[in-house]
């Protein structure tokens, strides 16, 4: 199975077989189909232009990260879940955790929690703009106690905590670790995610949000901390989701999304730090459910470039800084409140689409979202579509079972050509952040989400239940409704936590905190923006006092 | 015939801390192509909304809410066209709208309420409709 110029020992498919044999013995990973016929972890061949193809595990990693994958490790589960107070959440989780969910890598319990949206910008309860919206659609969480509540009798060195938030995000990894820290864990035990979504380009968020500029400095000091205190962290997530649930096309959302890397790392390299070191905790978020095959192959594009952008272009060495581990989720913007069980099939080929790309976490989104918050019955059911997926259908026996397509190959090389344009284009104009600031990036995702929503007009593009195949019958589903006095609860708790708490202690540490942020926003002592939330939140701080001080030294977003 | 009325003026809003903004960003660029004009910004606090309607001299509202505070932020800035001696000024809201909403926004006075999928032509031919009644009001 080799080609004329290739030595059959050097042969990709070769040195897989010498890594597998290296990493697991003599574990087999072949399975059995119904018919009894033996079907490999992975299959090669010749690739398009006549070499021995790439396996799974080898730069740059079209095919996937590991050379093998699920057949020994199957994808992390992680629903997104949060509503009402802490205390709320922690039943929700507790009722996941008995259906065989939250089930991390190597026995861990993985939670995602999503927070309502004034603990997302980095606001308090009692902020006087954002009644209304408390412990609607996530948790609202602003003191380090918080967790203690949340994560009561949780092992968390056993516990992967994923945290889904805008700009709020530096502040509410300090109130985690600083939670973490009272119940005496070594920071360099807890492994977790903070998506870090604290600078504007693919939604609105803006003056909540900080500026580029200083989004991409907050990042770096985060990074950079977390690599020598918190090594298991994962301190940023690239949310290519995001920019595609905004209206962006998949070859933009790719684009933008190696574009905010190039960015991040730029940053980095300008501060002195080794693009190496921090690297290999930066992730992806990426969105599954529009086009199945060209969500395989946007999937089998985005790691190939990212390698090669980090490699070529970064100089990075460490393999673990040219793997793009990615975290799918279905799209939550095709969704349809207009016969809603229809999700349900949407989701379940979403999620496929990510299985067969090797995706490394999923979240199925629950078929009721388009209604409201999910009732327990919806999320059950997202649950139950992923251990389908992955118990009964057999898709997990092969990795890339795609590789080798003519389309999908295909598809796969123009995506990847696409995206170099792009990214050609935006250095051509400066840069990301000069992008951001221009806004031509928001202009450019409007102006896609725009076309897409005239070729639903139109009928172009079908919508099931929405353009076609439409009932006049009224329908009626239970909608989740969130509890109302949750919002009273959280303000009267965190106007007791002020008055309760040691107010010079307090302030002390946010004028440290202050004096850190000053430091950072002028390059120097890169890291000690994060080390002094933690102090801060550990001194009783919160969330919304956190991130009053870094908005104002860092800006805000116009 | 050429139209010799004066465009419609709209606002079109939504929370600074909602940041799921496809919908609001799609109406307002429908609207601009129905030569309407388009004044879209997000507020801190719902008063704010009415301050800038005020400002802008606008004919209708449009709120979008995607993530919680729809019947809150309504009666709020509902109220506040009462005290700033608008009651007419017409509101639309649009989003996530749950059915435990409906009936407190209407209670309030919302006029038309659009979820998700509702058709564009739709959205446009409401807006274009208040914003002239109210503007041509005695």
């Amino acid at each position: 199975m080799t080609s004329a110029d290739t030595k059959p020992q050097d042969s990709p498919y070769a040195l897989w077989q010498q890594t597998v044999s290296a990493r697991y013995r003599d574990q087999s990973f072949v399975a059995r189909n119904r018919s009894g016929v033996e079907v490999d972890p992975v299959y090669g061949g010749l690739d398009r232009h006549g070499k021995e193809a790439e396996m799974p595990g080898q730069y740059p990693y079209t095919r996937g990260i590991y050379p093998i994958h699920y057949q020994f490790q199957p994808w992390m589960d992680l629903q997104i879940i949060g509503f009402g107070l802490p205390s709320q959440t922690r039943e929700r989780m507790d009722l996941l955790l008995e259906q065989g969910g939250s089930k991390g890598y190597f026995d861990r319990e993985a939670y995602n929690f999503i927070f309502d949206m004034p603990t997302s910008m980095g606001y308090d309860p009692d902020h006087p703009g954002v009644r209304g919206s408390i412990g609607d659609c996530g948790i609202s969480v602003c003191k380090a106690s918080d967790y203690e509540v949340l994560l009561a009798g949780k092992d968390l060195a056993k516990t992967t905590v994923s945290m889904v938030l805008n700009a709020g995000s530096p502040a509410m990894l300090g109130l985690y670790l600083a939670a973490a820290k009272r119940r005496g864990f070594a920071f360099d035990k807890l492994g977790g995610n903070l998506t870090n979504y604290i600078w504007d380009f693919f939604g609105h968020s803006g003056g909540t949000n900080f500026s580029p500029r200083g989004s991409y400095r907050l990042i770096a000091d985060i990074a950079s901390y977390c690599a020598e205190h918190v090594p298991l962290w994962n301190p940023l997530t690239i949310s290519e989701h995001n920019i595609c649930e905004a209206g962006a096309t998949n070859v933009q959302a790719v684009a933008y999304s190696i574009a905010a890397i190039i960015a991040v790392n730029e940053e980095c390299v300008k501060l002195g730090i080794d693009p190496d070191i921090v690297v290999p905790r930066f992730g992806f978020h990426v969105r599954y459910g529009e086009n199945f095959f060209e969500e395989v192959a946007k999937t089998r594009a985005l790691r190939r470039v990212y390698a090669k952008v980090n490699r070529e272009r970064f100089g990075c060495k460490k393999n673990s800084s040219l793997q793009a581990r990615i975290h799918a989720q279905t799209a939550g913007s095709l969704l349809t409140a207009q016969q809603p069980l229809n999700n349900l099939v949407r989701n379940a080929y979403g999620a496929l689409a990510a299985v067969l790309s090797g995706a490394n976490g999923m979240t199925i989104n629950a078929y009721d979202e388009a209604l409201g918050l999910p009732t327990e019955e919806a999320v059950t059911l997202s649950l139950r579509t992923s251990q389908i997926i992955a118990e009964e259908t057999g898709a997990v026996h092969v990795s890339d079972p795609f590789g080798g397509s003519y389309y999908v190959e295909s598809l796969t090389d123009d995506i990847e050509r696409r995206v170099f344009e792009i990214i050609a284009d935006i250095d051509d104009r400066g840069g990301l952040i000069a992008c951001i600031e221009s806004g031509w990036i928001k202009q450019q995702v409007s102006a896609a989400a725009y076309q897409w929503r005239q070729e639903i007009e139109s009928g172009a593009r079908t919508m099931v239940g929405v353009n076609k195949y439409t009932t006049d019958e009224p329908e009626q589903f239970a909608v989740f409704q969130p509890d109302p006095e949750a919002a009273r609860m959280a303000i009267a708790d965190v106007e007791r936590h002020r008055l309760e708490r040691d107010a010079a202690r307090c302030a002390e540490a946010l004028e440290d905190l202050r004096r850190a942020a000053v430091e950072v926003n002028e390059g120097r002592a890169i890291g000690s923006v994060m080390a002094n939330l933690v102090g801060a939140a550990e001194a009783d701080a919160t969330l919304g006092e956190m991130q009053a001080i870094l908005h104002e030294v860092f800006g805000r977003n116009k | 015939m050429q139209d010799s009325a004066p465009k419609p003026r709209v606002l079109l809003t939504k929370s600074f801390i909602d940041s799921h903004d496809r919908a609001i960003a799609t109406i307002a660029l429908a609207l601009r192509d129905a030569a309407m004009e388009v004044v879209l910004i997000d507020y801190e606090q719902p008063e704010d909304v009415v301050t800038v309607a005020l400002q802008e001299d606008v004919d209708i509202i449009g709120l979008s809410f995607m993530s919680g505070g729809q019947v809150e932020t309504t009666e709020k800035i509902v109220a506040e066209l009462q005290r700033r001696d608008v009651p007419d000024l017409p509101v639309v809201v649009g989003g996530v709208i749950r059915p435990f909403d409906v009936a407190p926004l209407e209670a309030v006075g919302v006029r038309e309420i659009f979820r998700g999928g509702a058709p564009l032509a739709d959205v446009v031919a409401t807006f274009d409709r208040l914003a002239r009644a109210y503007r041509s009001r005695v």
